[in-house]
């Protein structure tokens, strides 16, 4: 701080700032004694009191650009699946509080990625409108194993707790997705989508009751389901088209059948198997056999008295099962002594009791001659298709305290030589 | 009358002193899998455990003396009411299988050392006749002393160690075939036992490998930490159902896995549920929690059986 100014030499000098650069001034005559930089060096900034931006106490901090990037990945993927707009809110607000759970913080950016997907899942099933984990997974690219553990960690991190959806949820806005109007395709082919809904539900519930739906991927049922509904609406006319040509014509959404053709085509095949087995009751078959490509023409009767048909079914093949050791073994005769006039034994012999026939040889798929599958008509294909019998070994009896033989641990120890032989390969191989 | 006829039944198959209990249960279902007396054999070494580290002075003096019927009746409210006193009086005998008689529920028929208090572990149980079979043991024990890995990955046979991978040495025995988790500080972990004996007597062998590579290995805090059971309830089960009756225990969602996930809370174990009827206990830190969750699981899950 200057004591004098060097022009009048008055000690009238003043500290008077031009903006943010110190000066002193000379009151009397005005020149500016001293002034300061208008940089600062390291050690001033060290001594300074100027405040850096992380310790300031300003609220309103930019949030980090991987937040704003899900934000507005939340945003598309929600107008994609075309959610209201208080969902979509929701939904941005949900992801915004998992973000910034340590858990998701610190994650890989796929992880942040599927984690959006998994928090519009969550306000889907929240808010009652059933989406499918393998929409949302088709949406992100990713598939079902690595979006499982993202959701489950959603879950058990911000403590939610889900609320499970049924097959018959997702089905109406499946059916919705196709694009059958009339307007859209030909009148032959065409089907409102609620008449769609009204019957695939059907077929669902059928097959709910024959165990092909518990436990498995919802999707590639509800597209094989989708399918026969649509050939059982009319026959005549879409008998003669395949599934391929028929996910052309709907439009069906992609992610049911472009990843998971075979999957579909398992599906339908069961389908057509329990198909056939009820259609096998109908007292009216007038001596065609009951084919499963054929089905779809029955599929109308069928679903109209499924109940009865169940029934009947159920108990032809435990009559069957009593009347079993009664026959010889070589031929099972179609002809029974049950009291139904009017219901035909099934025309083709029904596959069970074909199994049950040749007990000396069962191969691998077959259940062993004492299981309790035998026993009942419809099981779930997991039980029948055993292809692995579990053999549980004899068991050791042991106290645990037992003494150990020295031969037995010596047994597990290399003797000199051959360490010496394995210090010689390593050796050799690490100079190779 | 009824009562003295079961007596004369319990008299003929407790009374003689050598009765060993073989596994013949009549009440067991076709399907069953009956434990083997290994298991019933542990339940001895338990007790003579429970014998050398137990105070016994607590019991009530009344539990030697048990002419009076009334004091029968105080004895089957108690909890620990397994007690069981060998017949030596021919009097004392009668009395005795009164006592098992008002136990018929929790009757154990094991021959036991006098003044030994037992929770009734039941591995048989008037509602279901299946037993889950144990699969997996996975337990822990503590050598004690720091290990030198590559050492003992060079001079054992049965030993991998790649540290690159994982920082422990993986050794496996042919009998009982386990495999061992065996880390630098001592510690180990054993898995693969069918049993908790094998399990302990695998650990021991693991450690008696180490001793003979050289180490001042001991034997230290062996605990089991889990046990993995299985079996077959042989009838399909409707999991959507069961997901809604039981929701606040269940989590089902077949798009990530097929089976239900219930997490039962006494005991604590959690239960894999599949269609198939196949249910798979684990978390389970004694074997009776595994039999305890099964019992309780199956009449929810005989409640979803399709007639």
């Amino acid at each position: 701080m200057p004591s004098s100014c060097r022009e009048c030499g008055s000690s009238n000098v003043v500290r008077d700032d031009l903006y943010s650069q110190t000066q002193w001034v000379c009151e009397d005559c005005g020149t500016v004694s001293e002034e300061g930089h208008l940089t600062t060096t390291l050690s001033e900034e060290a001594m300074s009191r100027s405040v850096p931006y992380y310790l300031s106490t300003e609220a309103s901090k930019t949030p980090c650009r991987n937040l704003l990037a899900g934000f507005s990945r939340v945003r598309a993927l929600c107008r994609i699946l075309r959610l209201s707009s208080n969902m979509e809110a929701e939904a941005v607000s949900f992801f915004e509080r998992a973000y910034n759970h340590p858990n998701f913080l610190r994650a890989a950016l796929m992880k942040k990625e599927i984690l959006g997907g998994c928090c519009i899942l969550f306000v889907c099933r929240q808010g009652n409108w059933p989406i499918a984990m393998g929409t949302i997974s088709y949406l992100l690219g990713t598939d079902s194993p690595s979006m499982g553990p993202v959701y489950q960690e959603l879950t058990k991190s911000l403590n939610i707790k889900t609320t499970t959806q049924g097959i018959t949820d997702l089905l109406e806005s499946f059916c919705y997705e196709f694009k059958l109007r009339p307007e859209q395709v030909d009148e032959v082919l065409s089907e409102t989508p609620q008449q769609l809904v009204d019957r695939t539900s059907a077929l669902i519930e059928v097959a709910a009751e024959a165990w092909i739906v518990t436990g498995r991927h919802p999707l590639p049922l509800l597209m094989a389901a989708v399918y026969v509904a649509w050939q059982s609406l009319n026959p005549k006319a879409r008998m003669k088209y395949t599934f391929s040509a028929f996910c052309q014509i709907g439009k069906a959404p992609e992610q049911a059948w472009r990843r998971s053709k075979d999957t579909v085509m398992k599906r339908l095949s069961e389908l057509r198997e329990v198909l056939c087995k009820l259609g096998r009751q109908l007292p009216w078959l007038r001596g065609n056999t009951v084919e499963p490509n054929t089905v779809a023409t029955l599929v109308d009767d069928i679903l109209k008295n499924h109940r009865v048909l169940l029934l009947r079914a159920v108990r032809n093949y435990e009559e069957q099962l009593q009347n079993e050791p009664l026959k010889t073994e070589s031929t099972p005769s179609p002809g029974t002594t049950h009291d139904e006039n009017d219901t035909d034994p099934p025309k083709v012999t029904d596959p069970d009791q074909v199994e049950n026939a040749p007990d000396k040889e069962t191969s691998d798929t077959e259940l062993p001659p004492n299981h309790w599958g035998k026993r009942h008509l419809f099981l779930p294909p997991c039980v029948k298709n055993c292809k692995r019998q579990r053999v549980d070994e004899p068991q050791m009896e042991v106290t645990g305290d037992e003494d150990i033989s020295d031969s037995e641990i010596e047994s597990y120890i290399r003797s000199q030589a051959e360490i010496n032989m394995y210090l010689r390969a390593q050796n050799e191989l690490e100079e190779a | 009358d009824e009562e003295a006829a079961l007596e004369d039944f319990f008299d003929q198959t407790i009374g003689s002193s050598d009765y060993i209990f073989e596994g013949d249960l009549s009440l067991q279902g076709p399907a069953s899998q009956l434990p083997d007396s290994s298991y019933l054999s542990s339940i001895n070494s338990q007790e003579k455990d429970l014998t050398e580290d137990l105070d016994l002075s607590f019991l009530p003096d009344e539990l030697s003396v048990q002419d009076e019927p009334s004091r029968a009746e105080d004895l089957s409210r108690n909890e620990d009411s397994g007690v069981f006193c060998p017949p030596t009086e021919s009097t004392e005998a009668d009395t005795d299988s009164s006592n098992a008689v008002q136990n018929t529920s929790q009757f154990c028929t094991l021959p036991m050392t006098p003044m030994t208090p037992m929770t009734p572990m039941t591995p048989v149980a008037e509602s279901s006749g299946i037993i889950p079979q144990l699969q997996n043991i996975v337990s822990t024990v503590n050598l004690a002393c720091p290990l030198d890995l590559k050492s003992i990955a060079l001079q054992a046979r049965n030993a991998e160690y790649n540290p690159k991978r994982f920082a422990a040495v993986i050794m496996r025995i042919r009998e009982p075939r386990t495999t061992a988790l065996i880390f630098s500080s001592g510690k180990m972990v054993c898995t693969g036992a069918k049993s908790e004996e094998q399990s302990r007597l695998a650990a021991r062998k693991y450690a008696r490998v180490v001793q003979k590579l050289g180490f001042p290995a001991k034997f230290l805090d062996f605990k089991i930490q889990n046990m993995v059971g299985s079996c077959d309830v042989c009838f399909p089960i409707r999991l959507e159902g069961l997901v809604l009756t039981h929701q606040q225990f269940s989590s089902y969602e077949p798009e990530l896995f097929p089976g239900l996930i219930y997490r039962m809370v006494k005991p604590r174990i959690v239960l894999l549920i599949f269609v198939s009827g196949k249910v798979v206990l684990t978390g389970a830190k004694e074997r009776s929690e595994i039999y305890e969750a099964f019992e309780n699981i199956y009449p929810i899950l005989k409640g979803f059986r399709k007639q």
